[in-house]
């Protein structure tokens, strides 16, 4: 049985929410409404007031920060005339040197998507709380947007590399679950083919910052459509995803999930449990290695050192001895190792 | 804070121990403070990631103390110090986010980001009136911010500025009502405008941090701003605070020794400046994001700004990744002798940050550094070259860490009962690593220092000659004082104006020695990278070969 968890969706300002508390939602739902702002308009007022410029202030019924409707008057002067609104917007600034007031129009309304499932239990100001039913999955890092759609495992083994050319249309508005990397190359095909998102075991920092470039250099351009999210589970360098997580991505494979890029969350939902892990391991304990030169490999604590010795490095730690799963037996500082167990306990 | 120990069971031998703790982000460190020899020593420490259970930490404390406590206690030593009273403090849980809009990047904007950072504040989003985008691009920046507060500053104080209300008009227009509170800190003849934006109650008027064209006043926003982010973040729980614990503790020990005192505290997301005068007057800068797991660090031009300074060949892309894995997993430790060489030259960087936008004294006369990476570096000799290297402190310096991660619950007392603490514990608190020498300026094809070491019952060492570029080190054992006859190149400074060329500075040693470092400051490298990397490795083993004493003078 999966214990609901708490996710707070952070809402643009401007959002009128829709979603009432105590409602289920979808991860397509829509939750609120939200007009963003356009490139501001110059709407002169002292002029048609036949005033001067550095009177405008005193002309003026509104001020910088007010929303204000089509026709809305903005500034009057008694008895005489008004200057009205010419679309619906927010008052930006008024110029004393031009006498005019700087309007952003609003642009066309927008839906708010949460991309979760759950249960609203609070709507605050800036977010809305959701109790969400479903394994979540918070890995070390991310990238891009809030997503969501159908879990593929795209990759035989946790270890291999996820390739540019194993991404084909069957792959649109899923979540791809990749191997140990996945270059550039890769993430911006998968994002060209509507690819929703894609978690991954470890990337290169340098791959990933070349996609983001990649993507932020279209979005300048104009022309990017869709949104595409990636979780990083294990860490930075090319580093397979735990067997057992993949395991469990495996049996999961069809079921929906949700991916949040930047906070580096995954929800899948009505999921078995996900594989755990502990900060403190104890010998017996499978154990999975963070730091090179062992990093991202699994194996049994089988001993713990006595005293403090010396890493590689110099430092003085407290070291375990684990059997990693290709037979080598190393010393390994016991702050780079976690226990990876299985939702039974084993 | 004051704790009482539990009551002592009949006729059964107890020990007198109290805990000092730092729960950090990333690492705890733990001292234990115990009777010995009927004076009062930290008698153990130990350090181990958050994540690890408390119970662990009881047991390695206990672990040390087993071998040395008094045979009555010893096999009940874990639960003494389980039951023992306990100074703690703790890493803010969260940082405070504040969204900043301003006149200019340079001048307005610079002067306010400089005062929320040095409060604690992280800028999750900037806007200036110069910032180069579209009015509608800042405006939709700001509204998908997630901030606690808004700040507002720009318009000198005389002339006003159109500017000004036009970024305060779209941070009200972005902020579009709610609770969040607004700092206005820009001209002051605008506040009223400004005021009209927002509902009312909402604006807090704070002095100009930029009043004029060539003034500069952080002071009242810095302090303004520390106290918003108690109320908004930590309610009334400051002195808790391992940041503010630190700074309290350098201020009283700068003041208790009459010295000039400078503490740098390089934790996992934190990193905290503190500098007192002698009468402990303490300037503080606290940086929420300024640790190990700097997002500056990875940014882009930042594994390569790193990887520069490395004394060993490693390519850009394996920085940028160890980087990014010393963000992901900060209670893991560089494993690799690679992987060490990145952190301690992120560390270096970051030092180097910190002391670029910290308050600086008029000289420094004891720079101690606190945190995992300094206070626990493998080598002392490390320590005192992260230390040197990063900070650059000008003039004749002398160096301590900060092992056991004490200064920070210490800072955590009453007022008068850090001094008492500072006292007691005086002995164990600081770890010297002994004195420096470090020099500005210097000219080609001459000596920037000759310095003559005369010890007290020992034969004289020196002169020891020092030319631009080079530093040596010379042995003086914790607990040795000498006496250092100082004659300087006249293109050589110390930091501060002298007129004569001879000086006599008396120093004492520790861990590493004394370190005549005539490398300038800031530290100038080659460009060529074989060439940079024969420089930087020189002087790594001119800090880490075994200390010989050079040739000996007259007595």
């Amino acid at each position: 049985m999966i214990e609901a968890s708490l996710h707070r969706i952070h809402l643009p300002r401007g959002t009128i929410v829709s979603a009432q508390v105590g409602a289920e939602i979808k991860p397509d739902e829509v939750i609120g409404l939200r007009r963003g702002a356009m490139a501001p308009v110059r709407v002169p007022v002292t002029r048609p007031l036949h005033r001067q410029p550095g009177e405008i202030e005193e002309l003026l019924v509104v001020k910088p920060g007010d929303r204000v409707e089509a026709e809305q008057p903005l500034a009057l002067v008694e008895g005489g005339g008004v200057v009205l609104a010419p679309v619906a917007g927010l008052v930006l600034a008024a110029s004393g040197r031009d006498g005019t007031l700087l309007l952003a129009p609003l642009a066309a309304e927008e839906s708010v998507i949460g991309h979760v499932r759950g249960r609203v239990r609070a709507v605050e100001e800036g977010s809305l709380v959701i109790e969400v039913p479903a394994a979540r999955l918070q890995g070390v890092g991310g990238s891009g947007e809030a997503v969501h759609g159908e879990l593929v495992v795209g990759v035989p083994n946790p270890g291999d590399e996820l390739r540019a050319a194993a991404i084909d249309a069957g792959a649109t508005g899923k979540i791809l679950v990749g191997g140990s990397r996945a270059s550039a190359e890769t993430l911006t095909r998968a994002r060209a083919m509507g690819v929703a998102g894609i978690v991954l075991g470890g990337v290169l920092d340098k791959e990933l910052r070349d996609f983001e470039a990649i993507q932020r250099r279209r979005r300048e351009a104009g022309g990017m459509t869709g949104a595409f999210g990636i979780l990083l589970v294990e860490g930075f360098g090319k580093v397979g995803i735990d067997p057992q997580l993949f395991a469990w991505f495996r049996t999961h494979a069809g079921r929906v999930a949700s991916l949040f890029g930047a906070d580096g969350l995954l929800y899948v939902y009505d999921a078995a449990p996900l594989p755990t892990r502990r900060a403190l391991a104890r010998v017996g304990d499978r154990v999975i290695a963070h730091r090179r030169p062992f990093q991202g490999r699994g194996g049994v604590l089988v001993g713990m050192l006595e005293d403090l010795h010396a890493a590689q490095s110099g430092i003085p730690a407290r070291m375990a001895l684990v059997r990693f799963e290709d037979g080598r037996l190393a010393p390994v500082p016991l702050a780079n190792i976690e226990a990876t167990v299985l939702p039974e306990g084993r | 804070m004051t704790t009482q120990a539990p009551a002592r069971e009949q006729g059964r031998a107890t020990a007198e121990l109290s805990l000092l703790v730092d729960i950090g982000s990333a690492w705890t460190k733990a001292a234990v403070v115990g009777r010995a020899l009927g004076r009062w020593r930290i008698v153990a420490h130990a350090a181990q990631p958050s994540a690890w259970d408390e119970d662990e930490l009881i047991a390695t404390l206990a672990g040390r103390l087993a071998g040395a406590a008094d045979a009555r206690v010893s096999r009940r030593i874990a639960a003494l110090l389980a039951d023992a009273p306990r100074i703690a403090v703790h890493t803010p849980a969260r940082p405070g986010r504040i969204a900043l809009g301003a006149v200019s990047s340079e001048l307005s904007g610079q002067a306010a980001r400089r005062a929320a950072e040095a409060a604690g504040w992280v800028v999750v989003e900037a806007v200036t009136v110069d910032d180069g985008r579209p009015v509608v691009e800042r405006l939709s920046a700001l509204q998908s911010a997630e901030v606690d507060a808004w700040l507002i500053a720009g318009g000198f104080d005389e002339e006003g500025g159109e500017g000004a209300l036009e970024v305060a008009g779209l941070v009200a227009a972005a902020r579009g009502g709610g609770r969040s509170p607004v700092v206005w800190a820009g001209s002051a003849g605008l506040t009223e405008r400004v005021a009209a934006f927002f509902e009312p109650g909402v604006l807090r008027t704070v002095a100009n941090p930029r009043p004029s064209a060539d003034r500069e006043n952080l002071l009242p926003l810095r302090r303004y701003l520390d106290g918003l982010i108690e109320r908004l973040v930590e309610r009334g729980a400051a002195r808790q605070l391992a940041p503010i614990g630190f700074v309290r503790a350098v201020a009283e020990l700068a003041r208790a020794s009459r010295l000039r005192v400078v503490g740098v505290d390089l934790g996992a997301r934190y990193a905290t400046w503190a500098s007192a005068d002698e009468n402990g007057m303490a300037e503080s800068r606290v940086v929420a994001l300024g640790g190990l797991a700097a997002p500056m660090l990875t940014a882009p031009g930042g594994p390569q700004r790193i990887a520069r300074t490395l004394p060993v060949a490693i390519d850009e892309l394996a920085v940028a990744d160890a980087l990014q894995n010393l963000r992901a997993r900060p209670g893991s430790i560089p494993q690799t002798e690679e992987e060490l060489a990145v952190v301690h030259g992120a560390a270096r960087h970051l030092l180097a940050e910190l002391a670029a936008n910290g308050p600086q004294p008029r000289g420094i006369d004891l720079l101690i550094g606190s945190g995992r990476t300094i206070g626990s570096a493998p080598l002392p000799a490390q320590a005192m070259q992260l230390l040197l290297d990063g900070i650059r402190p000008v003039g004749i310096v002398q160096v301590a860490i900060d092992p056991a991660g004490a200064l920070g619950p210490l800072g955590a007392l009453r007022d008068d009962e850090i001094v008492e603490g500072l006292g007691t514990l005086r002995d164990d608190l600081l770890t010297p690593l002994g004195a420096a020498v470090v020099c500005r300026g210097g000219r080609t094809g001459h000596l920037s220092m000759r310095v003559t070491v005369h010890r007290v019952g020992w034969r004289s060492l020196g002169p020891i000659e020092v030319r631009p570029g080079q530093l040596e080190v010379v042995p003086l054992p914790r607990g040795q004082v000498a006496e250092l006859e100082i004659e300087l190149d006249p293109g050589v400074s110390l930091g501060a104006p002298r007129r004569t060329r001879r000086l006599h500075a008396s120093v004492s040693g520790g861990a590493v020695g004394v370190v005549l470092d005539a490398r300038d400051a800031p530290l100038i490298l080659p460009r060529r990278s074989d060439d940079r990397r024969a420089v930087l490795s020189a002087w790594r083993d001119t800090f880490q070969r075994e200390v010989r004493p050079p040739a000996e003078g007259a007595a």
